[in-house]
């Protein structure tokens, strides 16, 4: 098996990011349904898991400060779990200003920037929430003008410190003035904001009093949604043309270097990847390059908080019961698409409440539940994005658009159903009897297809009656051209997107390691096959290969000859297409010829299956003779719900020599450990499903696994959870927070030499 | 997008009958945008074998179909023409291996049992066509089959 490749605390700490983003959604979801309806007590569980394995993962990345903060949150949730707590408003903001405060330092502390103190503010105000004291510290006496107006309404900041524990949990009665200025729009700060003045100096301009100025606003009363203080310095909005233009250039000089690095091996017989200097250029150049990519998309579902608040809001002002849900969390798009997208889905989401959901006692007397649904559904169709927004309200009525329509054309008259069903996106149509403030004024659909125009996107609609309407909205996932390396495998020509290649190396020689043909690329074995063959067009021939980068893992593929490079507007293959994996479009070339470009990932999977194939099919014919194996590496097992934490113990054990397979819950453990035992299991303590305690136990109980050495690794040290861990049977029990790597080792080292 | 939905064959309608190797399909005429000779096809490796690759129309990319796959026998040999079909889920193109013509449908003579095809019509030289059902036939589901 071939080594991970080794990655930085910073590689970890933005995988951590990117997952932690994630992790704040659901628990954003979640809350958001929390507070509509009953806490059971496994949405509470799982809105505290959520923020257990935020503070794990940040701990081990070497994120202690938000770490901290996510403790606090953690803590202000296990009071709930523990029903020492109840939920409401209150609550719910709290622990919405605790994950949005982590959201904003996570960037901070990636970029290596100052966070101590705003993650100091944070942790103070959910510590307030949680109706415990704040944290005894000599911050604190700067810190109540910031925190006051967040946890204690109605106490001045000079008193807050002492009020807030009485009023934090307030009666029912208290509900009705939020504790949380609702004034506060949940928007970004204006994109053309003052730099602002640096931290120390502004939060000594605020501590002294208790008026707000900009950045006291956005840290205190706004709570949930404003950025933390810091943000307004440490972010930036920029256009997305800075970026697009940014990509291109970055583009071009990773054209030039390959260019160069050709050169080299034709003028001067030198190959380039035996230069240390050549391979960093390339490979800094593509990092840069698939940043620079990737800071142009985000999730789909990022804007769901948006119209989730737009339908909440509205139904509560028309009276009606409404309930939102999401799918499709991992469908991600350009970032200047999307934003694009948000009035268009605004509309349509605020159509359905106003328009579609009927209200509740039409809907009862309709035989609907009471509560009417509106579903946002987000999935990648190729180099589409669909997003479905579905209400199963009234349905539109057709006849009465038909007639509308008809009153200045009469041809609307001989329509039918379906042609006329469309007429409702032409300008000036509406059908309402009413205007309301929110819809009803004829404009709105007709601009919902105006923007789709322009980011060429498209609309459809269908709509039952009685039963809802669906409107779906299909967009390219991006409009940027792709820079691609042009090759030649199975006598047709492919681009691949230069963002995923990692390294052109000349016809290569390559050793078959355990049924696996590999290569060497920077001093390590990468995997290599046959692209034509991987795609299923035969051999091929042996010429250059060229090295991809997946998502997490590198694949060396042959190609018949390299071509050129050049800029490739990608396209969808179109809805009658099925999903190909390696495929990612394809663009029209100026000769009028279909290019078709591959997707790394997606070839990178396929080969391994292919590969895996070849050699099962080996095994099965008995003709091929073992390689033999130099030395049987301990095998371990990984078991933890957090990514980040996952990935981050694989690269230390696999760089220590040993076999890693990772599980991400007890349940999944055991199914891996009946497959095959392995020599070590290292579990985390809370997860889904079945959580370490429970694994142990299971583990303990099977005779044949009475001696497999078992080390918790957690993030929670209390004595309470550490004697449970050693009760049930584990052999060892660490704590994240104190973590580090050579006691890991060392812990699993002196294990593994008693087991063996 | 838009549009009315795609039309089901009938008699006394125009039709164009594509003809597959020694089979002859019809399709009506308001379904069909174009009839392309000889297009310039990509293959699409990993596809299924029904998608015999996509074509360029101008500067748009339509997969072209193996009508002989798509009804579930045998597949076609070669592609000289093209056979542009608007569905509810875009265009594609059919292959017809020999040039397709337009006739006005008489009476069907029976129903068809193949799945995606309706009825049986007698056309010229005593031949007989089997309508094609493009909505059923071309669904983006029986395609990734």
């Amino acid at each position: 098996m071939s080594p991970q490749e080794s990655l930085s605390e910073n590689d970890f700490q933005r995988l951590f990011a990117m997952e932690a983003e994630g992790r704040l959604d659901t628990l954003v979801d979640e809350l958001l349904e929390l507070e509509k309806g009953g806490a059971t007590p496994e949405m509470v569980a799982s809105l505290f898991r959520e923020a257990h394995t935020i503070k794990g993962g940040a701990a081990v990345v070497g994120m202690p400060h938000v770490a901290r903060v996510a403790h606090a949150l953690e803590d202000l949730l296990e009071e709930v779990r523990r029903e020492r707590r109840g939920v409401d408003t209150a609550l719910i903001d709290a622990v919405l200003a605790g994950v949005d405060a982590i959201r904003t330092l996570i960037p901070l502390a990636v970029a290596g920037q100052e966070h101590e103190e705003a993650a100091f503010d944070a942790e103070q105000r959910l510590r307030i929430a949680v109706g415990g004291p704040p944290v005894v510290d000599d911050k604190a006496a700067a810190g109540p003008g910031v925190t006051a107006p967040a946890a204690a309404p109605g106490a001045t900041p000079s008193v807050r410190a002492s009020a807030a524990p009485d009023v934090a949990v307030p009666a029912p009665s208290a509900a009705a003035p939020p504790p949380v200025a609702p004034a506060a729009p949940p928007l970004a700060p204006p994109s053309d904001a003052e730099p602002g003045p640096p931290p120390a100096p502004a939060r000594e301009h605020h501590a002294g009093e208790g008026s707000v100025d900009a950045h006291g606003a956005a840290d205190g009363a706004a709570g949930h949604a404003e950025p933390a203080r810091a943000t307004a310095t440490e972010m930036l909005q920029i256009p997305v043309h800075r970026i697009d233009e940014l990509v291109r250039l970055i583009g071009e000089a990773s054209a030039a270097t390959l260019r160069l690095g050709s050169a080299l091996l034709e003028r001067l017989e030198r190959d380039p990847s035996g230069l240390t200097e050549y391979r960093d250029l390339v490979r800094s150049l593509n990092e840069l390059q698939e940043l620079a990519l990737h800071a142009r998309m985000i999730p789909v579902m990022s804007l769901a908080p948006r119209l989730r608040r737009a339908v909440r809001d509205l139904a509560r002002e028309t009276g009606k019961e409404v309930r939102f849900e999401t799918r499709g969390e991992d469908a991600e798009i350009d970032r200047g698409v999307l934003e694009r997208l948000a009035d268009p889905l605004l509309h349509l989401v605020r159509n359905a409440v106003d328009h579609g959901v009927e209200s509740a006692d039409e809907r009862r007397q309709k035989g609907k539940p009471a509560e009417g649904t509106i579903r946002l559904h987000a999935m990648q169709l190729g180099s589409e994005v669909v997003i479905a927004v579905s209400d199963d309200g009234r349905g539109i009525d057709v006849a009465r658009v038909r007639e509308t329509a008809g009153r200045t054309d009469r041809s609307a008259i001989e329509m039918d159903d379906e042609a006329a069903l469309y007429l409702i996106f032409r300008s000036g149509l509406t059908t309402a009897t009413k205007v309301t403030g929110v819809s009803g004024r004829g404009v709105g659909l007709d601009a919902v297809r105006a923007s789709l125009n322009a980011v060429r996107g498209r609309i459809e609609v269908r709509s039952d009656p009685g039963m809802g309407t669906e409107f779906r909205i299909a967009v390219p996932i991006t409009m940027a051209t792709l820079r691609c390396l042009v090759i030649k495998a199975g006598g047709q020509a492919f681009a691949i997107p230069l963002h995923s290649v990692r390294a052109v190396l000349p016809s290569q020689p390559s050793a078959t390691v355990g049924g696996r043909a590999m290569t060497m690329l920077d001093g390590r074995p990468v995997p290599i096959s046959s692209l034509s063959a991987v795609l299923g067009m035969g051999n091929g021939a042996v010429g250059p290969a060229v090295v991809l980068a997946g998502l997490t893992r590198s694949h060396a593929f042959t190609v018949d000859d390299l071509v050129d490079q050049r800029d490739v507007v990608v396209k969808g293959l179109g809805e009658l297409v099925p999903r190909l994996p390696a495929v990612a479009g394809a663009g029209v070339q100026p000769d009028g010829s279909i290019l078709l470009v591959l997707e790394a990932a997606g070839l990178i999977e396929r080969a391994r299956r292919t590969d895996n194939g070849d050699r099962s099919q080996e095994a099965a014919g008995g003709g091929g003779h073992e390689e033999p194996v130099p030395h049987r590496a301990a095998s371990i097992l990984v078991v933890d719900d957090a990514l980040t934490v996952r990935e981050l113990q694989r690269s230390i054990f696999e760089n220590a020599g040993y076999r890693v397979r990772v599980a991400v819950n007890g349940e999944e453990a055991l199914a891996e450990i009946s497959h095959e035992r392995p020599d070590l299991v290292l579990t985390d303590v809370q997860m889904p499903r079945m959580d370490g305690f429970e694994l142990t136990e299971a583990i303990r109980k099977q005779p044949s696994l009475a001696s497999l050495p078992v080390i918790m690794l957690t993030s929670r040290g209390s004595d309470e959870d550490r004697r449970r861990g050693l009760e049930c049977g584990a052999d060892g029990y660490i704590v994240k927070s104190g973590f580090d790597q050579s006691a890991l080792l060392s812990a699993v080292e002196r294990l593994l030499g008693a087991d063996r | 997008m838009a549009g009315a939905p795609t039309p089901r064959i009938v008699s006394g309608q125009l039709a164009l009958l594509i003809p597959v190797g020694s089979d002859t399909y019809a399709v009506s005429l308001e379904t069909v945008r174009e009839v392309v000779v000889d297009p310039r096809v990509t293959k699409l490796p990993t596809s299924p074998a029904v998608v015999r690759g996509v074509f360029n129309l101008r500067g748009d990319i339509v997969p072209l179909l193996d009508t002989g796959l798509l009804l579930g026998l045998r597949p076609v040999m070669e592609e000289p023409y093209a056979v542009l079909v608007e569905t509810p889920h875009g265009t594609a193109g059919l292959v017809a291996t020999d040039m397709p013509l337009t006739v006005r449908l008489t009476e069907s003579v029976g129903h068809s049992d193949i799945e995606g095809t309706t009825e049986t019509y007698l056309v010229a030289d005593a031949r007989l066509a089997v309508a094609l059902d493009i909505p059923v036939l071309l669904s983006p589901g029986r395609i990734s089959q």
